[in-house]
């Protein structure tokens, strides 16, 4: 297994796209976070600490990327058999992919959301508002919890991208499952309706993890709605595990 | 006859690459399968409860007398104050002060001319420009004439209107009102509308009518039973013929153009909801339709073929926007029929919703514009992705730009949003709409032409780029 991470390892390490998309998780989520924290100054009642947070908003992009690049690319250019002839055990291979990817992502959403919160003691002090400070209880849920939230999003991507073998298609894909159920709640002019949509869908309810006031409010409760991503980045393992050892590669 | 890389083989050429390549025709049927589906979807679960609301409001301060039989009244409104664009100052005939009995009002306001309105359904539109105005209004039986007047002398009717159960002793005289300012208000939860009471105050001199006495004016507030937050109380004072009249409020319903009705959804921009959801797959197929010739080489046999890039690359444009506009119209005539469908029988009916045809205009450019929108999306996908080469990068570019800000959008400030929804590729959503809202970002074809300077930038780009690379 420790060979089959380090050889995971390297092939990420040795990609320029991997220290590109890393760079953009950090830099998006910590950019986002800021301007979403700058515009607080009008919103009433605002959960400041979900504001400061907000920035995975566009830094999961940069995730999904990341994740399904350690995937496809091995595909198209049969590198796949070689990986395979290496070490034959796909249950293996796999699992040394998901843990390397995974790790890497939650390394930079920790990096992201440290930057966010750098950000955020020094922005909304100025706002009047309080600072974020781990301490909180609440805030600290908020915070790791979106560091947990990139990695599901990592999973969700390498169990996607094992089904949908194909670069553009599972990008395509896995940010279409993310954003468009969002939108289409929107349009959805039921408000029970749109309360299903928002509750069950992988983004809006792994996100649930970042509110800390009224919580009562919420579609859905902070860790049950992870729970819900959580599953969801299950059944895409699971299902591109299956296909991993019944297909040919 | 035309030599073996005339430009009609080289479209020919592109479209067949377009309908022989799985991945393409999987995107295109995508595109109308997403677009149908979520409309049908969110069409078939939403209502709403807009026709058991009111369908009027009257609310005024009226500086009134008693008109027996038929008569004139005649007044100058010197000054307006613009406290409201639908403002409303000027003289109204009405069967009593209670809220709700039958009128004919003619009226000046701050931004929409002089009107003649009366039962809270007809609205017929006088001259332009705004106070000093002088009004009269005519009663003869149950019909009521308008006139308006720049200097008292010439006179020119605006219409005549008919109230059905004015009784012969009506009141008649000034009145004074100014709609609730609408605005949205960022919380936690999201975006709040919210409605805030406006004081109008319109000064009046020279009233003068058949059987009006001087100084003995009555003054009322006219407001529903039990009163509204949205306006306030109304006064006035008179000195030496000159009246100062404060009121606040609207008359008016459906059919009368200042009306907020208590449902305001867009019915034709909801049925074309789904184009948001389909243009996934357009973005997808654009971008790979740039790319994947890059990616195998074909572009070299393709260049060999037809030396003459810009043309490859405009075929290639005009047969990916041709073939999407044409799936994009398609799916929208759909969506809109399905959508209509569903809607009405969840409540979405006149009067809160008239019923819209594929015909009439607005519904007809929100249909073909949604199409445009998604062609012109395919170019500019289509552009990025001959810039980059890579799908990945350029997918990643273009959703960057087109969905994420809609994400994005909920946790910036108002300005920010509304820039977002202005300067973006969404921009070009805008073309949807077809009833005009206080919070509209951009105008419809404006929109649509923000997108189009992207795909025109991208396209320019990617042309320059084709002609100085290596293939």
């Amino acid at each position: 297994m420790t060979r089959s991470v380090h050889a995971e390892w390297t092939k990420l390490r040795t990609v320029s796209s991997t220290a590109w998309t890393a760079l953009s998780l950090v830099a998006a989520t910590v950019a986002v976070g800021a301007l979403a924290m700058a515009g607080l100054g009008t919103v009433e009642g605002a959960d400041t600490v979900r504001y400061s947070v907000s920035g995975v908003l566009l830094g999961q992009v940069a995730a999904v990327v990341l994740a399904v690049l350690t995937v496809t690319p091995e595909y198209e250019t049969a590198m796949i058999r070689t990986t395979l002839a290496a070490d034959p055990r796909r249950g293996r291979v796999l699992a040394a992919k998901a843990a390397t990817v995974t790790a890497v992502v939650l390394g930079c959403g920790a990096l992201g959301m440290l930057g966010s919160l750098a950000a955020g003691r020094f922005i909304l002090p100025g706002q009047g508002l309080p600072a974020p400070s781990l301490v909180d209880g609440p805030t600290l849920r908020a915070y790791s919890g979106t560091v947990l939230y990139f990695g599901l999003i990592a999973l969700l991507s390498i169990g996607l991208a094992m089904v949908i073998r194909h670069t553009g298609s599972s990008i395509t894909v896995v940010l279409s499952v993310l954003y468009v159920l969002p939108i289409a709640a929107t349009l959805v002019t039921d408000p029970v309706w749109r309360e299903r949509i928002l509750k069950y869908s992988p983004m809006t309810a792994g996100l649930a993890i970042q509110n800390t006031l009224n919580l009562d409010a919420l579609p859905i409760r902070p860790w049950p709605g992870l729970g819900v991503l959580a599953a969801y980045a299950g059944v895409a393992v699971v299902a591109g595990a299956v296909l991993f050892r019944t297909r040919d590669a | 006859m035309t030599g073996r890389d005339g430009f009609t083989q080289v479209l020919r050429g592109e479209l067949t690459k377009l309908v022989t390549v799985r991945s393409t025709v999987w995107c295109v049927l995508a595109t109308i399968g997403l677009t149908v589906l979520l409309t049908t979807l969110a069409t078939s679960v939403g209502s709403t409860n807009a026709n058991e609301g009111p369908r009027f409001v009257d609310e005024f301060h009226f500086v009134h007398q008693p008109l027996t039989g038929d008569g004139t009244v005649t007044a100058h409104v010197v000054s307006q104050e613009r406290s409201q664009e639908w403002a409303k100052a000027g003289i109204m005939i009405k069967a009593g002060a209670a809220n709700g009995a039958p009128y004919a009002a003619i009226m000046v306001t701050p931004d929409h001319g002089v009107r003649l309105q009366s039962t809270f359904d007809t609205d017929i539109s006088g001259n332009g420009g705004t106070v000093p105005r002088w009004l009269r209004l005519t009663r003869t039986g149950a019909s009521v004439a308008g006139f308006e007047s720049t200097d008292g002398n010439s006179w020119r009717q605006v219409g005549t209107v008919n109230v059905g159960a004015l009784p012969a002793s009506a009141e008649a005289g000034l009145f004074v009102s100014s709609p609730p300012k609408i605005e949205t208000v960022k919380t936690n939860g999201g975006n709040e509308t919210r409605g805030s009471a406006t004081q109008g105050a319109a000064v009046f001199d020279n009233v003068s009518g058949t059987s009006l006495t001087p100084g003995r004016w009555t003054d009322d507030t006219v407001r529903p039973p039990g009163g509204d937050p949205l306006a306030n109380e109304g006064r006035s004072a008179e000195e030496a013929g000159r009246f100062t009249v404060v009121g606040s409020g609207d008359v008016a319903g459906y059919g009368i153009a200042s009306w907020q009705p208590p449902g305001n959804d867009d019915i034709v921009a909801n049925s074309l909801g789904g184009v948001q959801v389909g243009l996934m797959a357009v973005v997808a197929l654009g971008v790979l339709f740039g790319t994947s010739e890059f990616k195998t080489g074909t572009i070299r046999t393709t260049f060999a073929a037809s030396p003459r890039r810009t043309r490859v690359l405009v075929a290639k444009a005009l047969v990916l926007g041709g073939s999407v506009f044409l799936a994009g119209l398609f799916a929208s005539v759909i969506a809109f029929l399905i959508g209509q469908r569903n809607m009405r029988r969840h409540g979405y009916e006149p009067p809160a919703y008239p019923y819209v045809s594929l015909t009439d205009g607005p519904a007809l450019r929100a249909i073909i514009g949604s199409a445009l929108f998604l062609a012109v999306l395919a170019v500019f996908s289509l552009g990025i992705g001959t810039i980059r080469r890579r799908t990945v990068g350029a997918i990643v570019v273009v959703l960057a730009l087109v969905v994420v800000p809609q994400i994005l959008a909920p946790v910036m400030s108002l300005n920010a949003e509304v820039w977002i929804n202005r300067l973006t590729p969404v921009a070009g959503l805008a073309i949807q709409r077809t009833t005009e809202r206080f919070d509209d970002a951009i105008a419809p074809w404006a929109g649509l032409a923000v997108l189009a300077a992207y795909a025109a930038v991208a396209f320019g780009f990617a042309l320059w780029q084709l002609r100085k690379r290596d293939a």
